[in-house]
This record gives structure tokens, sequence and C-alpha cells, in this order.
């Protein structure tokens, strides 16, 4: 063939052609065969979006079924970022949106909002909210006018919702935004999921103490999720469908709900009594100085299960003020520069205190049950003669341990020595126990083991401390942990006074007030110690909630509105209206909305403020519960008759006058009749270098058969007969259904230690 | 051959010319057409209820428009393009300086006249001109053609490139230079001289590359390919169109059903990119037969070139299959990913009047040549 024939030449051309769509071939069959399935994947991921909507948290009741923490609907502006940019508006768009908010009431700059749009943690395909909780009128206005904000969008949230008010705040604690850690913790990251079956956005909520914390795989609600097709600027386009047609979509679940075995009333009155009685002590002249009246805790068991009734801290603080995010101005004031001012400690779990007094309940079940006081020549006999003052033996130095104030009690026996706290008797057998070490060990540290010091009681909170039941071992331990240049200034051995120390609760000891309680709660069980529980029920979602709406709320007519608890806080007016009504508590009623009172600037009737609603509730008995606690016997010890009957004897003396004595809480109980109401009680001074006196109190009634024990314990202000007991007094005056006109109102009795 | 039975008796028929159509290769095209003109529809009718058939009416407007052009043009004998070559050729340059002064700019290139219907694109044109110039030049020279003879070819070649060039229109330029080196190859310019005007075609290209004709964007997309971490901007559409396409996989997602495509992720994906609709939803089965359809036109066209009775219509066929193997591999080798990303349509498949137009009448030529093979 000639080289250059025109078939030669169509043959290279043909060659070419055969080549290049053998090339477009095999590219095909690479993509769409070979390389298939990793082009579908990244083809689904490109077109597909999860979405999710958040379910409501559950609710939180108190035992009754009231509802202390609910939700609410709170309005979210997001805006989509690439949308904004679409429109080319996007500096008018958000100074606009800015002006609303600032005209709304949350003043905003336009520099705020491109922070958050221009934050990294947002998807920009994806809304990002951008202001939440917005008046209703701001929806009003963007649904109006779309076309003045492109991208912006209003959604809904619901949000946590307090109709109690700020009660519990440190058993129900608050709910925050999650943040990464906890978000990690959960549902673990992109490449180590957890398959947590509650999956959080970046945005979600989560609790942060407390109960919303502990109980937060119940509390949080199953999220809905929506498999979504999106366009190319990531506008959803409709539910992608499952395969056999239906939309590929689940509702959410809201969470279960939790019953806590608290009691509303009683919580309310503890918390009320304790602020009130640490505003009238603050700047009170005590013996040790003046009365801070600072912080203080009470904590309220059930003996016979651990149920806690009531659990209160002051300070304290508000919960909503979480609910759009705290400031870090407003978190700072709460959190305090002194840690006596710490609003977010729980003193009841995590406040430490030398027991002082009330600790002669571990001395004193030490001294019975070891046999160290039976009658001589084996024992010490039980009588004693308190001189005032008790002076150590074989001892150089400080050896002198006085009662307080040097009173002299004279001859006392085991139960009149609880009764009205004589230190001198307690010195005596702390002496004892250490001399005779050898014949009864550890008597008194294993006594307060026993009763369950020295180890946190297990209570369903965060942040319990187990406090310290000190001993020989302790003590050296403690020493050689210390730093080489500080061994110096410590001693490694353990002396008469420490034990003699130990004996009154005072030198190492510490103990939480929950503790405290517990101990009481186990002595008046005869020995048998259960573990404190906060969380009583789990009810699963779905219960409605009766909520009477104001102004036809039905008022009892027997009570008027102004039973404890549904009484409002005092205002400075309705402080004098409560002080007029107690006056005659069976007249409440008519005083409050018969006798007006007149403006002094207008000389108008001021009208009566309306008796608070009742806020909703639940129905307990219709309700579905998922899980229920079993009271948990957590340790038992043998506590015999010849130990449990003089001390019940003395404790239930110390807020009776007796023929002889008068106990410690006496004055402080006053006109309460103990005789229908019968309280073991034991009041507690604690001395701390340099402070003023820890004020404790602790009360189980009523007695034989105690269905509550209370405990308090107020920081630095003075004795636990003058401060502590006049708090617990109120608290149980409605509980022993005695209104009296002293339990109406915060006040300083006579009683000493 | 089936000629050599009809041929005493088509001699005497008037009508003979039409016993000689190529069958095969018109039902290929209207395979194709047909594949096109579903496939813009596909991707315009757009998502939800209100379905858009504005493009698919005009789709098929184009196509008939084309297949009356085809029809005329393979009516006359090719021969007589031979005298109007020259014309043709002078009002396409006429129009192309037309299109700069008043053309309307479409994606940064000024290559379109609006005429409200539709836009009027002359350099798609301008390349049945071309190839008829090229072709009435060469059979005049037949076998002997010097540097000076090659120079006139060149120049005449050169003239409407400069002009595409000026819009800029980059992938019709390549478009241009397949022509021109596929009809100088079988026009029997010597093999050296082929051989350094390659050499000298990839060198205009690296200088075009580097010089300000282009805009940055227009650079970026055609050197993207080659180095896909360099620009996500540029690599975006490749890697939207091949997602596209592999998502398809052997069988599709179906007619109407692929997601990149429907939900808007490939951009001009009824015109460029129409291969990844082609692919996504019809997947490999659908993709292979639209290009065994190609391959069989191309056969089709190739084998008219070997069995035309003159180097004119050989020459004419040589310059439509360069043209439509060139877009053919370009535009499908740019949405699976191994070319350069180019303006350039997908014969039959890609919306466009211009492109379906000249194709069609490109293709009534080489029926021409096919028919009249043998008077």
């Amino acid at each position: 063939m000639d080289t250059d024939s025109p078939r030669l030449r169509m043959s290279i051309l043909g060659i070419v052609i055969v080549s290049l769509f053998g090339t477009l071939f095999a590219r095909l069959w690479y993509l769409q065969v070979m390389a298939s399935e990793q082009f579908q994947e990244v083809a689904v991921a490109n077109t597909e979006r999860l979405v999710y909507e958040e379910a409501p948290r559950g609710r939180i009741l108190d035992r009754e079924g009231r509802v202390i923490v609910d939700n609410r609907t709170s309005l979210i502006i997001a805006v989509r970022p690439n949308e904004l940019d679409d429109s080319g508006r996007r500096d008018e768009v958000l100074l606009r949106v800015a002006q609303e908010l600032t005209a709304g009431g949350s003043p905003t700059k336009v520099a705020a909002l491109e922070r958050r749009l221009e934050d990294p943690q947002y998807d920009p395909l994806e809304p990002i909210p951008v202001a939440i909780d917005v008046p209703e009128e701001l929806q009003v206005v963007i649904a109006e006018h779309p076309e003045d904000f492109p991208g912006v969008t209003v959604s809904r949230e619901a949000v946590r919702a307090y109709p109690y008010g700020p009660v519990a705040a440190h058993i129900v604690g608050y709910v925050g935004r999650i943040n990464e850690t906890e978000l990690e913790q959960k549902q673990g990251t992109l490449e180590a999921p957890k398959g947590y079956p509650k999956p959080y956005l970046p945005d979600a909520s989560s609790g942060k103490t407390a109960v919303e914390q502990g109980m937060e795989d119940e509390l949080r609600g199953t999220p809905g999720v929506k498999r979504v097709e999106v366009d190319a600027k990531g506008n959803v386009v409709r539910t992608a469908l499952r395969p056999d047609g239906t939309p590929d979509e689940t509702q959410p679940v809201p969470g279960n709900d939790i019953v806590l075995a608290m009691d509303l009333d009683v919580q309310r009155d503890a918390e009320e009594a304790l602020r009130e009685q640490l505003e009238l002590v603050r700047g009170y002249p005590t013996d040790s100085g003046y009365a801070q009246g600072r912080a203080g805790s009470v904590v309220a068991l059930d003996p016979r299960d651990g149920a806690v009734l009531a659990l209160a801290s002051y300070p304290t603080f508000d919960p909503s003020e979480f609910v759009n995010g705290i400031s870090t101005a407003r978190y700072e004031e709460l959190t305090g520069g002194d840690p006596a001012d710490n609003a977010f400690i729980n003193r009841a779990i995590g406040g430490l205190y030398a027991p002082g007094s009330t600790f002669k309940l571990v001395t004193a079940t030490a001294a019975l049950r070891t046999g160290l006081l039976d009658e001589p020549p084996e024992g010490l006999g039980q009588t004693y003669g308190d001189n005032g003052v008790y002076v150590i033996a074989n001892c150089t130095g400080n050896c002198e341990r006085q009662n307080a104030g040097r009173k002299a009690n004279g001859t006392v026996d085991l139960a009149t020595s609880l009764q009205v706290s004589s230190d001198v008797y307690y010195y005596r057998i702390g002496d004892e126990f250490y001399a005779r070490s050898d014949q009864f060990g550890d008597a008194m540290q294993s006594t307060a083991r026993d009763y369950g010091f020295g180890a946190p009681t297990g209570i369903d909170l965060p942040g319990e401390l187990g406090g310290v039941v000190p001993d020989a071992e302790w003590k050296r331990t403690l020493y050689e942990s210390l730093p080489p240049d500080q061994q110096a200034n410590g001693d490694p051995t353990w002396y008469p006074g420490d034990s003699i120390n130990l004996s009154i609760g005072q030198g190492d000891m510490l103990a939480t007030p929950l503790q405290l309680v517990n101990a009481y709660a186990t002595f008046v069980a005869r020995g048998e110690q259960h573990r404190p529980y906060v969380v009583w029920k789990v009810l699963a979602p779905g219960s409605e909630s009766s909520t009477p709406g104001l102004g036809d709320a039905p008022i009892d007519p027997t009570t008027g509105g102004t039973t404890p608890g549904t009484t409002p806080d005092g205002t400075a007016d309705g402080a004098a209206t409560d002080e007029t009504a107690a006056l005659d508590p069976t007249a409440s009623s008519s005083t409050t909305s018969t006798t007006l009172e007149l403006d002094p600037v207008t000389g108008l009737p001021i009208e009566p403020e309306p008796p608070e609603p009742p806020g909703p509730e639940i129905d307990l008995s219709q309700a579905t519960v998922l899980r229920e606690v079993t009271p948990e016997v957590r340790y038992t010890f043998d506590l015999p008759g010849k130990a449990f009957n003089p001390i019940h004897e003395g404790l239930l003396d110390v807020a009776r006058v007796g023929n002889v004595h008068v106990g410690t809480a006496a004055p402080a109980f006053g006109d309460f009749d103990t005789a229908a109401f019968p309280i073991i009680s034991k009041t507690g001074t604690a001395q701390k270098n340099g402070r003023v006196d820890t004020a404790l109190f602790v009360a189980c009634g009523p007695d034989p058969r105690s269905t509550i024990c209370l405990g308090t314990v107020i920081e630095e202000s003075g004795y636990g007969g003058t401060v502590a007991a006049p708090v617990l007094r109120r608290i149980l005056e409605p509980i022993a259904g005695q209104e009296t006109t002293a339990g109406q109102r915060p006040q300083l009795a006579e009683g000493t230690d | 051959m089936a000629s050599t039975a009809l041929g005493p008796a088509s001699r005497r028929d008037l009508s003979s010319p039409w016993r000689h159509v190529d069958v095969v290769l018109v039902a290929a095209i209207a395979g194709i057409a047909a594949i096109g003109v579903a496939m813009v529809f596909s991707a315009t009718k757009g998502e939800g209820p209100d379905v858009d058939v504005s493009f698919l009416v005009r789709e098929i407007v184009f196509m008939a428009g084309g297949a009356v052009g085809l029809f005329v043009v393979s009516i006359v004998d090719y021969r007589r393009f031979f005298n109007w070559v020259w014309p043709i050729y002078g009002a396409v340059m006429f129009g192309l300086v037309a299109v700069l002064l008043i053309g309307t700019e479409v994606n940064g290139a000024k290559a379109w006249f609006d005429l409200q219907f539709f836009n009027l694109q002359p350099a798609e044109f301008g390349k049945l001109a071309l190839i008829l110039a090229l072709a009435a030049m060469l059979t005049q020279w037949e076998g002997d053609i010097d540097l000076k003879r090659l120079g006139t070819l060149l120049a005449v070649a050169a003239a409407p490139i400069f002009l595409i060039l000026l819009q800029p229109d980059l992938g019709m330029v390549l478009i241009y230079v397949a022509i021109v080196m596929g009809m100088l190859l079988v026009g029997g310019v010597r093999g050296r001289y082929i051989v350094a005007l390659t050499v000298i075609g990839v060198a205009g290209i690296v200088v075009v590359l580097n010089s300000p004709v282009l805009a940055e964007y227009q650079k970026a997309r055609l050197t993207a390919f080659a180095d896909p971490e360099s620009n996500v901007e540029a690599t975006y559409n490749v890697s939207q169109s091949q997602t596209a396409i592999g998502n398809g996989g052997i069988t599709g997602e179906g007619y109407g059903g692929g997601r990149q495509t429907q939900l808007g992720f490939v951009p001009e994906q009824q015109t460029d990119f129409i291969f990844t609709a082609v692919g996504e939803e019809l997947g490999f089965v659908g993709a292979a037969t639209l290009l065994a359809l190609y391959g069989v036109v191309m056969w089709r066209i190739w084998r008219t070139a070997l069995l035309a009775r003159d180097p004119f219509g050989r020459l004419i066929c040589t310059g439509v299959l360069s043209f439509l193997v060139f877009q053919v591999f370009e535009n499908a080798g740019m949405t699976m990913g191994i070319m350069p990303v180019t303006g350039i349509p997908l014969p039959l498949v890609s919306y466009g009047g211009s492109s379906i137009a000249t194709t069609l009448v490109a293709l009534g030529l080489v029926l021409n040549v096919h028919m009249h093979r043998f008077r």
C-alpha cells in the first residue's frame, strides 16, 4: 500500500478514535463498576442530612407529684449563613436582626451576631442560633416580613421552667448547654462513637449539677430524627423514604419524669426558715464574736427508709437564671470570692463541720455498749460530779478542759449529760478510752463509723464528701504526707487530748450535715442504716399535669391561701401581714382579705396580693412507674437496750424543761408541745480556731416512731441551742400540726450548746 | 456491497440517492437524540409538582429544526457545495466579527447573538464553514501540499480561530484545532509537517494558558484536573460530576431519580455536564449504550469517508468525524475527570440550539456523501 494512501491515513485516524473510545469506556467502567461504592457513599453524604428535633426533658416532681421543674417553649432565632449571603444583603439583614432584638429587650450588637455566625462549631449549611427566648412579637415581625429577613428563621425549643420558683436548687440542679467534654463522655467521638441512644447536637442542653446531672440519662428526651434530602444549596427538599416507601423519621420522645423523695412543703419551710434565720442572726453578738449568718444548711430524712425529704443549702441560686445561659459576671457573683458565699456548694452534702456536741451520741453509745460505764470496779459508773472543769491526768501543758462557760452541772448521769450537754462528762469518757485502748480499742472511732461517719452515705447526688473520723493511724498518715519542711509543725502522736477532743466532736472530727442526720436516723432505727435517696421513682413520659390557670385557682376554705407552702415570699408589706395573720391562724384568711392597707402615697387601698395558685401537679396514682427505689439498708449494727435506752431518755429531754435540768434546746422549743409530738434532739456548738462558733441541731420525731429526722448547721453564728434549734422548730411545727406564734418567724433562743 | 445489486436499477431511478441512505447511521443518530431529549428533560424538569417543560419544548424544537436542516443538506449533491465554500466561509467570518461587537456575553465569553428564543452561536456553524473550506482546498491540491500551500490552509483556519480566541472560547478553539489536524492528516499533508504542527499546537496552548487572554478562573478550570488539590472551586464541578457518575453504578438510580442530578449538585447539567445525568440515572448500562451509539456513528462516518467517491466527500466526512470524536471525548472525559473542564457540548445530547443544529447539518453532509457515493 502507498504510504500516502487515504486508506492508510484513515486507518491512523481510526486507531486514534478507537483508543480514545477505549479510554472513555475504561474510565466509565472504573467509575461505575469498580469504584462505584465509594462514590455512592459520597453522594448520600452530599444529599442527605439527619435533622434532629430535640425532645423536652423529663420533669422533676416532688413526692406528691407537684411539678417543681417543668418545660416551657422558648423561641429561637437562627440564621442560615449561606442563604443570608445569597441574598447579598448580609450586613443590612444582620443590622435589622440586631435592632429587632434590641427593641425586643435583649440589646444585641451586629458584631456579636457576626461572631456567632463565624463560630467554627456550627455547620454553615445548618441554621445557627443567634438569639434564644425572644419575645413572641419578634417572631411575628420576622414571619410577616420574610423578604426583609432572608435566611432568618424562628424555631421553638423546650426549656426549663420552675413553676414553684427557685426551690430545691441544690437537689434539682440546673441545665446548661452541653460542652465538648460532656459530649465526648456521652457519645464518644466521631471516630469512636459510643452509640448513646439519645444523641446530642452541639447546642443541646444537659444537666450540669445535682439530679439534672445525675439523672441525665433518664431526663434527657430522645431526639426525633428525620432523614432529609437537601439540594446543593442546603435547602431541605423532602423527607427521605425508607425502602418500604414510608418517610424515614422518628418522633421525639420526651425524657422520663423523676419523682423526688423530697416533700415540697418541708423543703420550702426548710429553705425559708434557714434563710430568715441567717438574715436575723447576721451581726448579732455571740460569746465567740459577731455572728456571720452567711451560710448554712438543712437536711431532712425519713429514718424508716432514708428518703431525703428536704435538703437546703444557703446561699442558694435560681436555676432559671441558667435557662438562657448565665453571664460570666453573674456566675462569678454567685460563686463568690469567699467559699462561705459560694451559692453552688451544696453544704448539706459537701460542707464539712466538726459535729461538736451532737457527736456525744457516738461517745455515749461507745461508752455504753463497751461497758465502760458499767458499775465500778469494772467501769466508771454512769454518774459523775460535773464541776465544770476536767483536768487530764498525766499531762503536761494545757491540761484543763471545761464546759461552755465553765458551767457546773452538778451530779449528772448519762441522760442528763446529753440533756444539758455536759462536756466534762465526755472528757472523762474520752480520757478513759485513751487510757484503756488496750481493752476497748478505738471504741469511739468504730462507733462513729458504725453510725456512718468517715465515709460518704451513698446519697444519689454528685459531690458528697465523706468527712474524717480521726484516729492514731489517720494522724500518723497525715503527718507522713506533709512535706518535710512542714513536718516540724505537725505531730504524728495520738495524745489523750485527741481522744478528749473527739469525745465532744471537736479536734479533727469532720462530718457533713447529711452524715449527722443519717447518724441520728440510724440511732432511731436501732442501728439500721439506710442509704439516703433523693430520687424516688422514674415515670414514663406523658403523664398529664393539671395546670390550673391563674385566677381560677380553687382556694381551700379551711386554710385560705396562707398555709405554709403557698404563702408568697414575704415582701416588706407581706411580712407585716403575715405577722398579723399569725396572731390568729384561724382568722388568717379573713384578715388578709378584709383588712385593706392604704398606700402611703396615694391614700388608696392597696389590693391584697392574690393567693398563689397551686402549680402544676401530676396524679402519681395514674402514672406509669418505670423504676422505683427500693430502700436499701446499707449497714446494721447492734444497739442493745442498755445503750439505746439511757441515750434515748437523754435526747428526749433536750427540748424539754425537766424537774432539775433545762435541756439545751428547751428555750428554743418554748411552747412547742413535746408531749404531743415528742422529739429526740441534740444541740451542738462547734468551735473553729479564730472563727465564730458553728451552730448545729439535730432532731427526730415523733418519738418513738419517728418519721422524720432533721439537722441544721449554721456556719459561724453562735450556739446550736440559740441559733440552730429555732430553725428546726419552725420546720417541725407544721409537721407536728402545731402552729404557734414563735414558729411563724425567725427567732434566737436562750439556749446554749 | 448491497449497491452492486441495486446498481443498474438505481441509476435510472431519480430518487435513487434515498436508496443509499445509511440507515444504521440514521438509527444511531435518532437513538442519541432520543437519549438527549430525555436527559435534558430529566435535568431541567425541576423538583416539586410544577414540572418545567420549557427546556424540553425548546430542545424538541432544536432537534426538529436540525432534522429539517439535515434533510435539506442531504438532498443536494454535496459536490455543489464546492462552489459555495467561500461565500459560506465569508458569512461565518462576518458573524464571528459581529458577535464580538454586538454579541451577548455568557459565562465570560462573548460568543452568542441573543435571538430571544435561543442564542445563536456563530462559531458552531463556523465549524461547517471551516470543514468545507479546508476540504475544498485540500481537494484542489490533493497530494501536493508544499509549505506555502500548508501556510494558506493554516491561514484559512487561523482567521476564525483568532476571532474565537477573542471571545474567548478555548473549548471551541480546541474543536477547530481538532478539525484542522484531522483534515490535514487525511488530506495528505506530510507526516513531518503534522508532527511539527502538533508540537507548535502544544506550545501554543502553553502560551495561551500563560497569556492574559484567558481569565484566571478559566485557566484554573483547565489545569485543575491535573492537580485536583490545587483549587477547590475549580475541582468542585468535576468532583461532583464524577460522584454523580460513580453513584449511578451499573444500572443507575433510575430515570429522574439521580440524587446528585435532581438536587442540583452538578452545575450546567443540562448542557456541558449532561453526561453525568446519563451516568447517574441510567448507570453504566445507559452511559455505555450512549457511548456505543456514538461509536456506531463514528464507525459509519469513517466508513462513509472510505466509500466516498471523491476526496471532497472523504474530507468532509473526516472533518465531521474529527470534531464529533473530539467533542465526545473531551466532554465525556471532562465529566469523568480525565480531561480539563472546557465548555464543549456533548453532540446531540447537551441542550443548545446552535450545537444541535450544527451537528445535525454536519451529519446531513455525511449522509449526503453516503447517498451520492455512486454519482
